[in-house]
Formats: C-alpha cells, sequence, structure tokens
C-alpha cells in the first residue's frame, strides 16, 4: 500500500477552542491509483491534503507513507519527503516569477543535491514530457495559464515522485485549457503515476477512477467513479 | 544544497532586484568609504609626524642656544657662561657614552645675491657630520665635506627654495653667490624638503629650502656676528648609538652644560623622538575616536541590511512557502538569506573599498590634509562588512525559515 491512513484526526487552536478539521479518517491508496478527494469547502479537503502532501502533521492516528510513519517525522525529514515523494501542483501554479521555466523545473532537483548537468538533463526531459520544449527558457510572466500549470506539472514530474498531489489544477484556467490539462493527467495516470486530485468541481472529478468525498471532517463517501471519462 | 547553489541564488536575487539591492547597499557603502577614508586620514597624520621627526633623527639629541636679548646676553656672560660652543661639543663627545656622531652649527640671518637677483636666507656653518646626522643628500653637486671644513674653503650648497629665486633653472653647480662681502662657490644643491610648518618642541617653524651650508671653520673666518657678544655655536646635534637611551643621555648632557653654562639656562634640550611619542600617544586617541565613529556608521549600515532584509522576508513569503513545498530544508532557506545578507555586503564593501579610495584621494588632493591608504586598512573594512553582513542578515533568515509551509504558500 502507498498510502495508509489510520484513525487520522487533525485539531485547530482557533483562540481558545479546538476545533476539530478532521474526524477519524481512514484512507488506503494503492501505487498508480487516480482518486479525486471532493467536498464543500470547510470539509477538511485542504487540511487533508496538506496532511498528504507532508506541509503538515496530524494531531492524532498515523499516516504511513510507503511504510514510512510520516507523524514522526521531523522538520527537516518532512522537507525530503515533499521534495522525493511528493510533486505540487497548485491552483495558482506557485512558480518562481523571475526565474525561467528551466531554472523553475530544475528547482526540486538543486534542494535534492543533484548535480547541475543532470539537473539540467532530467529538467529538459521533463518539460519535454509536458510538451513545452520551446518555452524552456521563458519566464512565466512570459507564459499562457495553461503552460504555466504545465510547467508547474513538469516541476512536480521531475523528481519522479511516489505522488503527484494536485490542488485544483484547472480551477485559475478555462475550460478547453482545463481539459487539455486534464488529458496531461490522464497521461501521466496512463504511464503509471499516482494522482490525488483535490477538487469541488464534479465534472473535474469525473477524470478520476476513484472519489474520496469529505464532509465537515470525516469521510461521507469513498467509491469507485464509474461515471469517469473514458 | 550545495553552497555554490546558495552562492547562485542569493546573487541572481540580488540582480533579479537591483534597485533594491542598491538600497540596502547603501548603508555598508558609506560605512565602508569611511572607515577606509578616516583611517587613510589618521595614517597619513603619522606618516607625516614620522617624517617630521625622521628629518630631525630620530636617534638624535638637539642641543638649541637659546635666543636671547642683548641685555640677557649681557647678563648671561657677566655670569661667566660662554654660551653654547664647540668645546661643549668635545666635552659632549668625550664624556657621554654611546655618542655615535656629533655635529656643530652656527646660524646668521643674510641676503645672498647671485646677478640682480637676492634672497633671504639663513647661512648655516657646519662640521662635516652634520649630513650623515641628519641624513641630508644633495639634488646636485656634492655636500660640505671634512676637506672643505679643514681647508676653510669658501664653498656653499643651497637649499632648493635659493636655488629655485636665484637661478630658475639654470644649472648653479661652479657658479658664485655673494653674502655681504663674500663669494662663495656653489658645490651642491639640496632636493626640496618639507615646510617646518609647525613649531617642535623649542624649533621654532621655518622654511628648510632657505638654507645654505658652508663650512663651520669658513662661517667663522668670514662673517661676523650681529653681536660680539653671541655664542660660538647656535646648536650642536648628538647622534647616539640606541634610542633606548635618549633621555639618560640628554640627562647627562644637562649636567655636563649646565656645569660649564654655571648654572645658566641658556640653552634648550630637544628630543625628536621623545616628542613623536608624545605626539603619538595624543593621536591615539583621535584616532580611537575616528574609528569609532566609522565603526558606527558600518553597524547602521548593517541595521540597514537587516531592515530591509526583514521587509522582503514578508515581501518574499510565497516564494519561501514555494521552496518549502517542493522539498527545501529550514536549513536551506536559512542559508539563502544569510547568503544574500552577505552577498549584499560583500557587494557594498567592494563599491564602498574603490568609494573609500577615491574619497582619501580626492581629500589629499583638494585640502592640506595628508591621507594614506595601508593595505590593512581595506581588509579591516571589508572583512567588518562580511561580519556585518552575517549577524544581521541571521535575524532576517531565521524570521524567514521559520515560516510555516503552509501558510506562506497561500499568502497572498
Amino acid at each position: 500500500m502507498l498510502i495508509e491512513i489510520r484513525n487520522l484526526d487533525k485539531n485547530y487552536i482557533m483562540g481558545e477552542i479546538e476545533v476539530p478539521a478532521l474526524i477519524d479518517v481512514n484512507v488506503s491508496i494503492k501505487q498508480n491509483e487516480y482518486v479525486a478527494i471532493m467536498g464543500p469547502s470547510g470539509s477538511g479537503k485542504s487540511t487533508l491534503m496538506n496532511i498528504l502532501g507532508c506541509l503538515d502533521t496530524p494531531s492524532g492516528g498515523n499516516y504511513f507513507f510507503n511504510d514510512v510513519d510520516v507523524s514522526s517525522l521531523n522538520d527537516d525529514q518532512l522537507s525530503a519527503m515533499r521534495n522525493r515523494e511528493i510533486g505540487f501542483i497548485f491552483q495558482s501554479f506557485n512558480l518562481l516569477p523571475r526565474m525561467s521555466s528551466l531554472h523553475n523545473v530544475e528547482l526540486p532537483l538543486m534542494y535534492a543535491g543533484i548535480l547541475k548537468n543532470e539537473r539540467r538533463e532530467r529538467a529538459i526531459n521533463a518539460l519535454e514530457r509536458v510538451g513545452l520544449a520551446d518555452r524552456m527558457g521563458h519566464k512565466p510572466t512570459e507564459l499562457s495559464g495553461g503552460q504555466r500549470q504545465r510547467v508547474a506539472i513538469a516541476r512536480a514530474l521531475v523528481t519522479n515522485p511516489g505522488i503527484l498531489l494536485a490542488d485544483e489544477p484547472t480551477g485559475a484556467l478555462d475550460s478547453k485549457t482545463g481539459d487539455e490539462i486534464m488529458n496531461l493527467f490522464d497521461e501521466l495516470h496512463r504511464e503509471g503515476n499516482t494522482i490525488i486530485l483535490i477538487t469541488h468541481e464534479q465534472e473535474i472529478a469525473d477524470y478520476a477512477h476513484r472519489t474520496i468525498f469529505l464532509k465537515d471532517g470525516k469521510i461521507f463517501t469513498d467509491e469507485p467513479n464509474k461515471r469517469f471519462k473514458k | 544544497m550545495q553552497f555554490e547553489e546558495n552562492i547562485k541564488v542569493a546573487i541572481r536575487g540580488l540582480i533579479e532586484h537591483k534597485f533594491r539591492s542598491f538600497l540596502t547597499m547603501l548603508g555598508i557603502i558609506f560605512g565602508v568609504a569611511s572607515v577606509i577614508a578616516m583611517l587613510s586620514i589618521g595614517e597619513g597624520a603619522k606618516r607625516e609626524a614620522i617624517a617630521k621627526y625622521q628629518d630631525l633623527g630620530v636617534n638624535n639629541i638637539i642641543i638649541r642656544d637659546k635666543d636671547l636679548s642683548d641685555s640677557e646676553l649681557e647678563e648671561m656672560r657677566a655670569r661667566f657662561s660662554q654660551g653654547l660652543s664647540l668645546t661643549d661639543a668635545e666635552v659632549i663627545k668625550d664624556l657621554v657614552p654611546g655618542v655615535e656622531r656629533i655635529a656643530s652649527q652656527s646660524e646668521l640671518s643674510r641676503e645672498i645675491q647671485f646677478a640682480d637677483k637676492t634672497a633671504r636666507s639663513t647661512i648655516i656653518g657646519i662640521t662635516s657630520e652634520y649630513a650623515d646626522i641628519l641624513n641630508y643628500e644633495t639634488d646636485k653637486g656634492v655636500f660640505i665635506s671634512a676637506d672643505h671644513y679643514d681647508r676653510e674653503l669658501k664653498v656653499c650648497v643651497l637649499g632648493a627654495g635659493i636655488v629655485q629665486t636665484l637661478f630658475q633653472g639654470r644649472d648653479p653647480i661652479g657658479q658664485m653667490v655673494k653674502i655681504e662681502d663674500q663669494w662663495l662657490e656653489v658645490i651642491g644643491t639640496l632636493q626640496s624638503k618639507t615646510l617646518f610648518t609647525e613649531t617642535v618642541g623649542e624649533l621654532a617653524s621655518r622654511d628648510l629650502n632657505n638654507d645654505i651650508f658652508i663650512p663651520l671653520t669658513t662661517f667663522h673666518q668670514r662673517f661676523e656676528p650681529g653681536n660680539r657678544l653671541a655664542s660660538e655655536l647656535k646648536q650642536i646635534t648628538v647622534q647616539v648609538q640606541n634610542s633606548n637611551r635618549l633621555l639618560e643621555s640628554s640627562e647627562l648632557i644637562r649636567n655636563i652644560l649646565d656645569r660649564h653654562h654655571y648654572n645658566n639656562q641658556d640653552y634648550s634640550i630637544v628630543i625628536p623622538y621623545e616628542l613623536l611619542k608624545q605626539e603619538e600617544k595624543e593621536r591615539r586617541i583621535y584616532n580611537f575616536l575616528l574609528g569609532a565613529i566609522a565603526a558606527i556608521s558600518l553597524i547602521v549600515g548593517g541595521i540597514g541590511i537587516m531592515n530591509i532584509m526583514l521587509a522582503t522576508v514578508m515581501e518574499r513569503t510565497r516564494e519561501i512557502g514555494i521552496r518549502r513545498a517542493i522539498g527545501a530544508r529550514k536549513a536551506d532557506i536559512m542559508s539563502q538569506f544569510v547568503t544574500e545578507a552577505v552577498a549584499i555586503s560583500i557587494t557594498g564593501g567592494i563599491i564602498g573599498v574603490i568609494m573609500g579610495v577615491s574619497l582619501s584621494l580626492i581629500i589629499s588632493l583638494f585640502t592640506d590634509v595628508t591621507t594614506f591608504i595601508r593595505l590593512y586598512s581595506i581588509f579591516i573594512a571589508f572583512g567588518f562588512s562580511v561580519v556585518v553582513g552575517i549577524s544581521f542578515g541571521y535575524l532576517p533568515a531565521k524570521s524567514a525559515a521559520n515560516l510555516k509551509p503552509i501558510e506562506s504558500i497561500r499568502y497572498e
């Protein structure tokens, strides 16, 4: 099992009172699954994503990633985990605006301590993979929204992570470009990547093969998506 | 992440924000420039003082016959003192241990003539050891030698100022100049000497370039003093072997002279080296003050770096969040910011060094303040600016590293 979440709780302290964001969540995700996590705002899906992405640690319960207990890791180990195992794709792309696409894609490899030549080669490959071989020298500000998201996907792919974690990846794109990005996810899934998609749009969730629906911090439904496209 | 990667990231960051980087650097630039300029002023003053005393000789004890009015002179003679004399010089040489050389001189203020030009000058009659003791070197020709002295030759060596006034570019060597009714042959000229603009101890300030040197024997033979009671000598210069014994030797000389002058205080003793040490002591406080002001300006520069960097941490929260999300450790963010601070202060330091060097050149060109840049002052200023960069970059770097990745990545 790639991801194993057991009896996970997450509480936030707001002033004096503890507010539960996730209550007794149990999820297992296998290698090469394509999962959508859905739910209305405030349902806890962002909190779950932060924990899945090793940006945050649970208040209770366990999160095993490849049998590693993530809740026991320290800050440096969490950084290494994010670096190696998590490929983030954000709604607002989160590229460094003053760096070229190539540099942006190289950045995770730099933090992984990979040397310049290999880094460059792998970044070029990743950019070629998302169809941006001709835009490597461009800065994000010189690219369209769809191209920016492709750069972000290349950055997520370049370390060969265990999971791609996409948070509303089409939220800032028009529907045509959004479809193109979703088709790219389909391809990446077919190539063997494990994808977790966080969204509130049924349309987007329909691309995934399994949907986890969160409500009030609890798993409401968790079932295969019978309607998934293709 | 490797160190050189950090440097690249930091430098790229600086270039991407040229104007902000420049503003951040300003404090360091002025700090370093002022350290260098101030140290160069201090060093210049020191060198000037050393040069001044070197002219007088750091191993020398100078005994001057006091300038007395006619009535005072009469009183001294009535009390049996003959004033400073060649006998005094001989006794000192015989009785004071560790005397290397001794030179005697007499002085008169007279006009010197060549063709239709005249110049006011001080005629100095000297013994042949004078040149060795006071490091006199001729520009052209030769200096007064023992042979000139022994044969009472009518020869003279001219100061650079006299040469300028009388000869105006012509070669003076071999020309005859006239003082009172005496004709003297010019055998040498001196290099230009620094102006003696301030009184050193009992030595009044005067322009050394208007001196004319002739053998003391010739001086006594050919020139009448203004007053018949005038002392035989104006000055005796004693060179001792060891500058550590200057004070002892001068005490001994004082005892001898007091006895010979029947306790009449018609002479004074100047020890240039002691004056130099005293002056150095006074200047130390002044240098310390200059240094302190410069150091404060560097620290203010450092605070400037800290302020602007703390502000940019805020502005760059999202960048930090992104970096953390894709795997940067706290230490990576920390070292990125510290490296940026150091890069800012090093760049500022380099610009500051250039400005400081230019500033001290400008000061010495356009004012009468002498400056001198020692290499170590550049290293001090530069090294200090790096230390300032590291120490004042630390706080902003720490606050950047401690930002929570989840919050900073959503920061708008």
